[in-house]
Parts: C-alpha cells; sequence; structure tokens
C-alpha cells in the first residue's frame, strides 16, 4: 500500500476500524515513514482524548423525575383503560335490562338505564385515578 | 490499535433479567436500570443536543418510549443499541417537531470565546473542539468513543449504512484534528 493510500486510513486505524489486514498494512507502512507515524500517534492521541473527555453530570433528581413521568404516563393509560372497560360493561348491563324490562316500563327504562350505569362506571374510573394520582404525589 | 487499548472500562449494562422485569411492570427493575443508565445515556443526549434542560426531557422521554415499547425489545439483541436507538429516535422527533429541521440540518454551536480563552487543558480545547462539530460527527464519536460501540452498532442506532458511519467517524476525526493545534 503506498502512502497515500495509507494516509486515508490513519483515522479509520486510530478509530479502531480497520479490518486485520489492512490495519497491518497501515502498521508496516507507519514503521518506515515518520509523517504517517506522527500522524498516527496524533490522531491516537485524540482518540483516547474523546474516549476520556469529562462527562456532564445528570441532573441530581433526574432518575425520580423520570420514574414519576412515567408512573404519571401509566396512571393516565390505566384510568383511560378503566374508563373504556367500564363504559362498555355499563353500556352492555344497560342494554340487557333494558330487553328485559321494557314490556313492563316501556321506552323510559331505556333511558334510565342507559344513563345510570354509565355514569356510576364514568364516575367510578375517575375517583380510581385520582386516588391512584394523590398516593403517587405523597410518594 | 492504540484507542481499543483505552477501553479497558466496564460499561454497565443491562442485565439479561432486567427485560423481563422491565415487561412484568416491575417498578424497582425500572429504577435500577434508568440509574445504571443515566449518565450515559444523559451524556449522549448532551452531546446530541447541546443543551442540558432539552437533554434532561430527552431522557424522560426516551425511558417513555422504552417503557412502552418493551414488549418489542428482542433479548437476543443487545440493550444498549436498542435504548440508544430509541433516544436518537426521540431526539430526531423532537428536533423536528420544534424546528422542522433533521439532524443533519442541526446547526454546530460555536464554541463560546471565553471558554475557548480560558481552556488551559486539551481536554477543554478538545470538548470546545467536539461542541462546535455538526450533530451527525458528534453523535457517531460520542458512540464510537465515549460508548465504545461497534460500527455496526451505531449503524442500528443511527438507522445509517455501515458505509455512512465509517465516512462520518472519518469525517468528524479529521475535522477534530484540523481544529485542534
Amino acid at each position: 500500500m503506498n502512502h497515500d493510500a495509507v494516509r486515508t486510513l490513519l483515522t479509520l486505524s486510530a478509530a479502531g476500524l480497520l479490518d486485520p489486514e489492512a490495519e497491518r498494512q497501515v502498521r508496516e507502512h507507519a514503521r518506515t515513514c515518520a509523517d504517517c507515524t506522527a500522524e498516527l500517534a496524533c490522531l491516537g492521541q485524540l482518540a483516547v482524548g474523546l474516549s476520556t473527555l469529562p462527562a456532564p453530570p445528570p441532573p441530581l433528581n433526574l432518575v425520580a423525575r423520570t420514574q414519576a413521568r412515567i408512573a404519571a404516563d401509566g396512571d393516565r393509560r390505566e384510568a383511560w383503560r378503566l374508563s373504556i372497560a367500564a363504559s362498555i360493561c355499563a353500556a352492555t348491563l344497560a342494554v340487557a335490562a333494558c330487553l328485559q324490562l321494557q314490556p313492563y316500563l316501556g321506552s323510559l327504562i331505556w333511558i334510565a338505564f342507559a344513563v345510570i350505569p354509565s355514569l356510576l362506571g364514568a364516575g367510578a374510573a375517575l375517583t380510581l385515578a385520582s386516588r391512584r394520582h394523590l398516593e403517587r404525589s405523597l410518594l | 490499535m492504540i484507542y481499543e487499548a483505552t477501553l479497558g472500562q466496564d460499561f454497565p449494562l443491562a442485565e439479561p433479567t432486567d427485560a423481563a422485569r422491565l415487561r412484568a411492570g416491575d417498578p424497582a427493575a425500572l429504577a435500577a436500570v434508568v440509574g445504571r443508565y443515566q449518565h450515559r445515556l444523559y451524556r449522549y443526549l448532551v452531546r446530541l443536543v447541546h443543551d442540558p434542560a432539552t437533554a434532561d426531557d430527552l431522557f424522560q422521554q426516551t425511558w417513555l418510549q422504552v417503557v412502552r415499547q418493551i414488549h418489542r425489545y428482542d433479548p437476543a439483541r443487545s440493550f444498549d443499541t436498542w435504548l440508544f436507538a430509541i433516544a436518537h429516535n426521540t431526539a430526531i422527533d423532537l428536533l423536528r417537531r420544534r424546528t422542522g429541521e433533521c439532524l443533519e440540518d442541526y446547526p454546530a454551536s460555536a464554541p463560546d470565546a471565553l471558554d475557548t480563552l480560558l481552556a488551559g487543558e486539551r481536554a477543554e480545547h478538545l470538548a470546545a473542539a467536539m461542541d462546535a462539530l455538526p450533530a451527525l460527527y458528534r453523535e457517531v464519536l460520542t458512540l464510537r468513543f465515549e460508548e465504545g460501540m461497534k460500527l455496526e452498532e451505531i449503524a442500528a442506532v443511527t438507522h445509517a449504512p455501515l458505509s455512512t458511519v465509517k465516512s462520518r467517524v472519518q469525517r468528524g476525526l479529521e475535522a477534530l484534528r484540523r481544529s485542534l493545534p
């Protein structure tokens, strides 16, 4: 491998990204080329410097805030799921009850049984979600 | 290879059971894994976006995505690569939303003149030079030299072809070499 070809590979060599054969050729050339040896040493120092750069310290409570955000997100999703489940259950119950009672009470039963269970279900889900939220905030 | 000799330090890695515990929604496992990765992930994000407040927010968003997507994680793959790929995607999404730009366009901040003047140590010069690089180069250099990732892992994190990653490492190092005395 000639000097110019090796020159283009020096950065990759310093980064440890050459395959063994190319790395061997670079080393072989560098043994007889003062310029490439110096450049390789310089790039090597650069690579070492990069791997030991001072790291920015994370904020002290980053982990706790992350956990709290994940918990809050989980609560929101759970409350949403509960609300949907409660609504479906309530609606199913209301329809079934209305079908049974319609011959006795007429169309009024449809209104009463559609509204009451839905309100109860949604209220229960909201209460549960707010209680969990309160519990998290107390931790 | 000079660089590889410096990679003697042990990186804290996720234990094999961590993913299973995360999948089961174990809060203790979550706290342990977030704590174990906080320095590395926060450093990567700060290098990528420069701004500590943005990195803080991205850090939290990344873990939110981890919890939401943990069922998609394949234990046969490296957890590090998967985690950093999520962080990369989260950062890209934020940059696009915030500025309408992508990482390729994200401008490098010029090193503060006073900081450069006061920087007596080589590490400080190097840090200033690194800050002045475009985000694409900062990212691959951080993943290669600070995270010790292989080319294939960097390619998986950044969703770029191997040749592109190699070229970015090369150009980033050359730019640093030129900018240092």
